[in-house]
């Protein structure tokens, strides 16, 4: 299952994305032709969008409660928890983000920091460094579509990094008016 | 010197690890006759103090935690209500042409520091013991410095302190060291000095080491998350899976 998480409240990007993935087979074969390894019927286990510009989502306070309290569950109850369900079951998470200061702004921040429920305390080693151990089975490759002015070198890095520590990949940064190539990894 | 010190840790002040480090930190700048005034991020009421204070202040600390590869989100929640220094803020016509970008077009408010642009450093400080875990929002606080219009003063980084809450042994052992890059902030104002480089310790580990950590990681260390876990009440295991149908 395809993730799209968008923090912002234009809802023009999602309804594009929607349009492309739900008629799209030509695109999809187009990009299934792209990936060695995985053929384009995967895009049959659809996708879901999540519009977060309007819901209420804190930031993350760094209890450790889903750590050490309460496992796998975060101890702010708000509508974050929607989406950590629906991100155990995703292949590919993408964040659509406003930006500032060179980087996502803090609604897309948030987003990435809340989702600490899917590690657990437990560590290991992982090549050199320690990461900690994933507390589901499922991995969840993400990209992330911005809007406004980032540093775009800095923030693959940051999303190699982020997807390090979920044990995944990363599908790219793409500034919204590339958004039809990140459509095209969308599969 | 006088340093305006933000603590960028979205815990409260009390549970705030960041702020344990900031103690004996401050402690050094002390010896080095240096003054300085404390604001946190996690409480909302003191930002427009903050806000004011980062106008008047040569010389700006702001400490975090890693959060995620990058700094918490509540931290850059209240940075994006600063206004973004002049050369930055011309919007560009990709910008202009979208009406829904009011957020970005809209801010004509120019940062006016009292005398000359400040030197913002930073305290980065993380779970994690190796220094390789922090560069990436190392990388990010240069760029961050920047695009605040002040001059970057270094960062000191250093992992390991994960302990600092949980136990009292432990939190002694771990933040005394921060006493001394204190009093080199406290005498220079800024944290580039050889001797803060060197502290962050090692990149990575050697092999016969992560060999030996690992091991304890799946007994001691576990054991001792058990007994943390424990000791908050909790009932369930560490690798429960609560949403897993």
């Amino acid at each position: 299952m395809i993730l799209i998480v968008n923090t912002t409240t234009d809802t023009s990007i999602t309804d594009e994305i929607r349009e492309a993935l739900a008629s799209g087979n030509a695109l999809f074969s187009t990009a299934g032709a792209k990936s060695a390894g995985k053929d384009a019927s995967s895009a049959a286990s659809g996708f879901e969008i999540v519009e977060a510009g309007t819901m209420r989502i804190s930031y993350c306070v760094g209890c450790n409660e889903c750590w050490l309290k309460t496992p796998g569950i975060c101890a702010l109850k708000d509508d974050y928890e929607e989406i950590l369900k629906k991100l155990i079951h995703a292949d590919q998470m993408w964040l659509i983000t406003e930006t500032a200061l060179g980087f996502v702004d803090h609604k897309g921040k948030n987003i990435i920091d809340r989702m600490i429920p899917l590690a657990t305390m437990n560590l290991q080693f992982k090549g050199k460094q320690m990461r900690h151990i994933p507390r589901y089975k499922q991995r969840t490759d993400v990209g992330i579509i911005y809007r406004g002015d980032a540093d775009r070198s800095f923030l693959e890095r940051w999303n190699q990094r982020v997807t390090l520590n979920l044990h995944s990949h990363s599908l790219g940064v793409f500034p919204v008016t590339e958004k039809k190539e990140a459509i095209a990894c969308m599969h | 010197m006088h340093a305006l010190i933000i603590n960028g840790s979205p815990r409260i002040k009390k549970y705030s690890n960041t702020d344990k480090i900031l103690s004996k930190f401050t402690e050094g700048m002390k010896e080095s006759g240096a003054t300085w005034e404390q604001y946190e991020v996690s409480d909302r009421q003191q930002w427009d103090t903050m806000r004011d204070a980062f106008f008047r202040s040569e010389h700006i600390l702001i400490a975090l935690p890693l959060f995620f590869e990058c700094i918490p989100g509540l931290l850059l929640e209240f940075l994006e209500t600063l206004p973004v220094p002049e050369k930055l803020s011309t919007p560009n016509p990709e910008k202009l042409s979208d009406p829904m970008c009011e957020k970005h077009c809209n801010n004509d408010t120019k940062i006016e520091f009292s005398a000359s642009a400040p030197t913002l450093s930073f305290l980065l400080q993380g779970g994690f013991s190796e220094g390789i875990q922090l560069r990436c929002c190392e990388a990010y606080l240069e760029i961050l410095a920047e695009r605040l219009g002040c001059r970057y003063g270094g960062t000191l980084v250093k992992g390991d302190n994960f302990g600092i809450r949980f136990d009292e042994s432990q939190r002694e052992r771990v933040t005394t060291p921060y006493q001394k890059m204190g009093s080199i902030y406290g005498r220079d104002g800024e944290l580039t000095d050889e001797e803060c480089r060197k502290f962050t310790g090692p990149e990575v580990f050697p092999a016969y080491i992560r060999m030996l950590v690992g091991v304890l990681f799946k007994t001691v260390v576990k054991k001792g998350f058990m007994k943390m876990a424990a000791d908050w009440g909790c009932d369930r295991p560490l690798d429960d899976r609560p949403y897993e149908s």
